[in-house]
């Protein structure tokens, strides 16, 4: 009986680890002050263009990675996981590779597949007109254009939580006639 | 009489539990970290099997891990740097920083740094962190490419930084010290509206180790 009892503590405070290990990277945080998202004009490795200003009316995931950065390259399955389960929803995921060549983000492809675009940001130009950091940081920018939320770090983009924010965020809030 | 009860007794309960005492024990030794006063805790960092110096209050985790020299040479020259430029870094200090806001999303708090108010201290030597600007100047200098830069300026921990809850980064912290000597790292940040110090006892920086081919 005892040891049966040891058994259930060691195996609560084994899943309290595990869980404790995930908590806060299932969330993002709303910006104090939104700003208005900067365009840009990016080609991806297929060579097509994506203008940011294509996607307005859609819940932008703007996504700022590089290959050698181990949280990006931890999160990228999980977004990919999310774009599939988004594919009805007007959110979408374009992650902008920042400083490397096309060969090096193809490789990486091989490694972590995913559909969404992967866009090219070679002289760090695009990165530089919004206030980053580090890498991974990622914007979420509304369906007017605006910046509304920032993540530091890889996030579990799956997460039911975190797409239902992401759901939510599509609907524009009702005006009054 | 009454010891051989008090055996008997102690036997029938220690016997069950002590493989999984033993168990428990493995768990949480695994870490190899050795716990000290105040949140600080040393060790081998599992991935990098390299040592490490962490501080940790239930809000704020921030990890050091030892950074070889020949692991941030070849790191750099992968990234377009010359084998004497990425020597200039090589033979600073370099550790790979884990920053962390662990602080729960019910009861979050945000953390504020500046590197540029960290300290080493060697021999009652003061010195500081070799942050993003300066060796961006360094490399302006030098003519570096700019995706060289770019690799370098991304891989720095950032020189300030605002944390929510959840948020994280991994950087690279260099400090103009050589191969393989100690000094202690004041740490300082803002925990919410609460200015936090604490610091890193003994750290070391990684031996520039050669390994002679011939044995």
């Amino acid at each position: 009986m005892s040891k049966q009892i040891f058994n259930v503590c060691l195996y609560l405070l084994l899943v309290f680890q595990s869980s404790f290990a995930l908590a806060g990277n299932t969330a993002f945080s709303p910006l104090k002050e939104t700003f208005p998202a900067a365009n840009f004009s990016l080609n991806d490795i297929n060579g097509k263009t994506h203008r940011l200003s294509d996607y307005r009316g859609k819940v932008v995931v703007l996504n700022f990675w590089a290959t050698w950065c181990p949280p990006c390259r931890e999160e990228m399955p999980s977004m990919e996981r999310a774009r599939k389960k988004l594919i009805n929803d007007d959110v979408v995921i374009l992650a902008v590779n920042v400083g490397e060549d096309e060969d090096t983000v193809f490789n990486f492809t091989g490694d972590y597949p995913v559909e969404f675009p992967l866009l090219m940001d070679i002289k760090g130009k695009v990165i530089r007109s919004y206030p980053v950091k580090a890498l991974p940081t990622t914007y979420i920018i509304s369906t007017d254009g605006l910046v509304t939320h920032r993540t530091l770090g890889g996030r579990e983009w799956d997460n039911d939580k975190l797409l239902d924010e992401l759901r939510r965020m599509q609907h524009k809030p009702e005006r009054k006639q | 009489m009454a010891f051989i009860q008090y055996a008997f007794h102690m036997n029938l309960l220690i016997r069950p539990f002590s493989r999984y005492h033993i168990l428990l024990f493995t768990v949480l030794v695994s870490s190899s970290s050795i716990t000290q006063a105040s949140g600080v805790t040393t060790g081998v960092d599992k991935q990098a099997k390299l040592p490490y110096w962490q501080y940790e209050n239930g809000a704020i985790s921030i990890r050091f891990i030892q950074r070889l020299p020949d692991q941030t040479r070849g790191y750099f020259m992968a990234r377009g740097f010359s084998a004497d430029r990425s020597e200039l870094i090589a033979g600073s200090c370099v550790f790979q920083t884990v920053f962390r806001n662990i602080s729960k999303t019910t009861t979050p708090v945000t953390i504020d740094y500046d590197m540029r108010n960290w300290q080493t201290i060697q021999n009652g030597h003061t010195g500081q962190p070799v942050i993003r600007e300066e060796w961006a100047s360094k490399w302006n200098k030098l003519n570096i490419t700019v995706p060289a830069k770019l690799a370098f300026n991304w891989s720095l921990l950032p020189t300030t930084q605002h944390y929510q809850s959840g948020d994280y980064n991994w950087g690279m912290a260099t400090f103009n010290l050589t191969p393989g000597s100690r000094f202690d790292l004041k740490l300082s940040w803002k925990q919410s509206d609460e200015q936090h110090h604490i610091v890193l006892p003994n750290m070391q920086c990684a031996e520039d180790l050669q390994i002679d081919p011939q044995g």
